[in-house]
């Protein structure tokens, strides 16, 4: 048995697919609810500071900037928990003590619980976001809900920024579990996650039109921080004290 | 007699506190070697130490002829229970012991282990159902399934009921003397008494007092016990 396969067996995994369920199906209850909402069209709009306005889901690209932005905030809190149970709590809790007992590398143990945490968010955000983006346009046609036609073009952004929703969401993950890991507080990387995602998904809901770019800067900038804090916590897990 | 772990004037401490201060010991091949002390004398982190968890701040402590703080490989020869064993609850005792086998890189025959610790009609239940005791017993089966040279057992009784105690008593019997060294540690000086071969009274951070149960036994004689409480008072008292 390889490692890879010991990590899965410590891992209630369907708890993991329940939250993930869970996840899709409000995001696509908020998505009808925003697609019935914009559904009158660019007539729909409403007063800001006194200044008349179309709402953000009365398009396409408006509705797909809510789903992501949402998308990010529901799997970047998801990951950050992950990353809570499988690394923070098993390497600063007493199950630490049973972990390092082996002749095992600890910094190996160390990337393959974060790899866990990166593939499970990012394939979970990835499908969910497209499902729903997918499921959104299906409910538009059968009651005949055109915000206005999507393009080949708009089709190919979904697919990218989806991917990036979910590599941004695991980054996220990554970024708290490691604050986290410092004060040896599970709670502190949910806290810390709950941080990021009040401000990360108002920037990608601001920019509907450059939401691939806007998630590629991000991306970029998160995954840099990331490594940076990834590889800090696995320098000094050799020398760990339990 | 081969000698498994050599401890040689070990230090540790944590910010002022020395808690382990020149402490020597020697734990021989098939020997239940007992450690006694008072509640913060040191044990576990000592036992800690053998096993790497714990830095060492001064002398050495090698096991089974490797220096610890440099390579882990040794301990895949060594099996422990170190407080509360801790477990991932959903799984059940098989799968655990099967995960730890592939961990250590070892074969073994499960339901061999789990008959030895008396867990062989509930080894496909989860582990959440089982009680203190039965979890005491299956750390106990964790750590010795893979036929380990040294068992580091930090007061592995705890949680037992008086016939699982006898039982205990008598599998660490049979495991010292087909090879395996003990290192155990225990609050019950009876059970201690019983167990092992010999007995080193840490206090102060060093051992303080070593002795072969059986010469001890004979020359105390019923008054064993109180030797060793008024052995541990007396050294606590000038300690202070």
């Amino acid at each position: 048995m390889n490692l890879y396969r010991l990590e899965k067996m410590k891992i209630r995994l369907s708890t993991y697919r329940r939250a993930v369920l869970g996840i899709f199906v409000s995001l696509l209850a908020m998505g009808v609810l925003c697609l019935f909402l914009g559904g009158g069209g660019p007539e729909v709009s409403m007063h800001i500071n006194g200044v008349e306005e179309d709402m953000l889901f009365t398009s396409w690209s408006g509705l797909f900037a809510v789903s992501t932005a949402l998308t990010v905030a529901c799997f970047g809190i998801f990951s950050a928990v992950f990353a809570a149970k499988i690394i923070v709590e098993e390497f600063c809790g007493k199950k630490a003590v049973l972990l390092f007992t082996y002749p095992v590398s600890r910094r190996k143990i160390l990337h393959l619980k974060s790899m866990f945490v990166i593939c499970v968010t990012t394939v979970s955000a990835f499908v969910s976001n497209m499902a729903v983006m997918g499921s959104l346009y299906i409910v538009s046609r059968i009651f005949g809900i055109t915000p206005e036609p999507a393009g080949g073009h708009f089709v190919i952004s979904v697919l990218l920024a989806s991917l990036m929703s979910g590599i941004l969401s695991s980054e996220i993950g990554v970024i708290a579990a490691a604050v986290g890991w410092k004060k040896r507080s599970v709670m502190t990387t949910i806290i810390c996650s709950l941080i990021i995602v009040c401000f990360v998904p108002n920037l990608i809901a601001g920019l509907p039109g450059g939401i691939v770019w806007v998630m590629f800067v991000m991306g970029g900038l998160f995954g840099v921080a990331a490594n940076f804090m990834h590889h800090f916590l696995a320098n000094g897990i050799e020398e760990m004290e339990v | 007699m081969n000698v498994v772990v050599t401890v040689e004037s070990a230090c540790k401490s944590y910010g002022p506190s020395q808690v382990i201060n020149g402490c020597s010991f020697q734990i021989h091949e098939g020997e239940i070697y007992g450690l006694l002390g008072i509640n913060g004398a040191g044990k576990t982190t000592l036992m800690k130490m053998l096993l790497g968890l714990q830095r060492i701040d001064g002398g050495s402590i090698s096991v089974l002829g490797r220096e610890v703080g440099g390579s882990r490989e040794y301990l895949a020869d060594v099996g422990s229970v170190i407080e509360t064993p801790v477990f991932y609850e959903h799984l059940h005792a098989e799968e655990l012991l099967s995960m730890h086998l592939a961990l250590m890189q070892k074969k073994a025959s499960i339901p061999d282990a789990l008959q030895l610790v008396g867990l062989d009609n509930v080894g496909n239940k989860p582990i959440s159902q089982y009680s203190l005791g039965m979890k005491q017993r299956l750390g106990l089966a964790r750590a010795i399934i893979h036929r380990p040279r040294l068992l580091v057992l930090d007061e592995p009784l705890n949680g037992l009921d008086p016939i699982a105690i006898t039982d205990m008593r008598e599998l660490m019997r049979k495991l010292a003397a087909a090879g395996m060294s003990i290192l155990l540690s225990s609050h019950i000086i009876g059970e201690i008494r019983h167990t092992a071969d010999r007995i080193g009274i840490l206090a102060g951070g060093a051992i303080r007092q070593e002795f072969v149960v059986k010469d001890k036994v004979s020359e105390c004689g019923e008054n064993f016990e109180e030797y060793v409480v008024g052995f541990m008072r007396r050294d606590t008292y000038e300690l202070v």
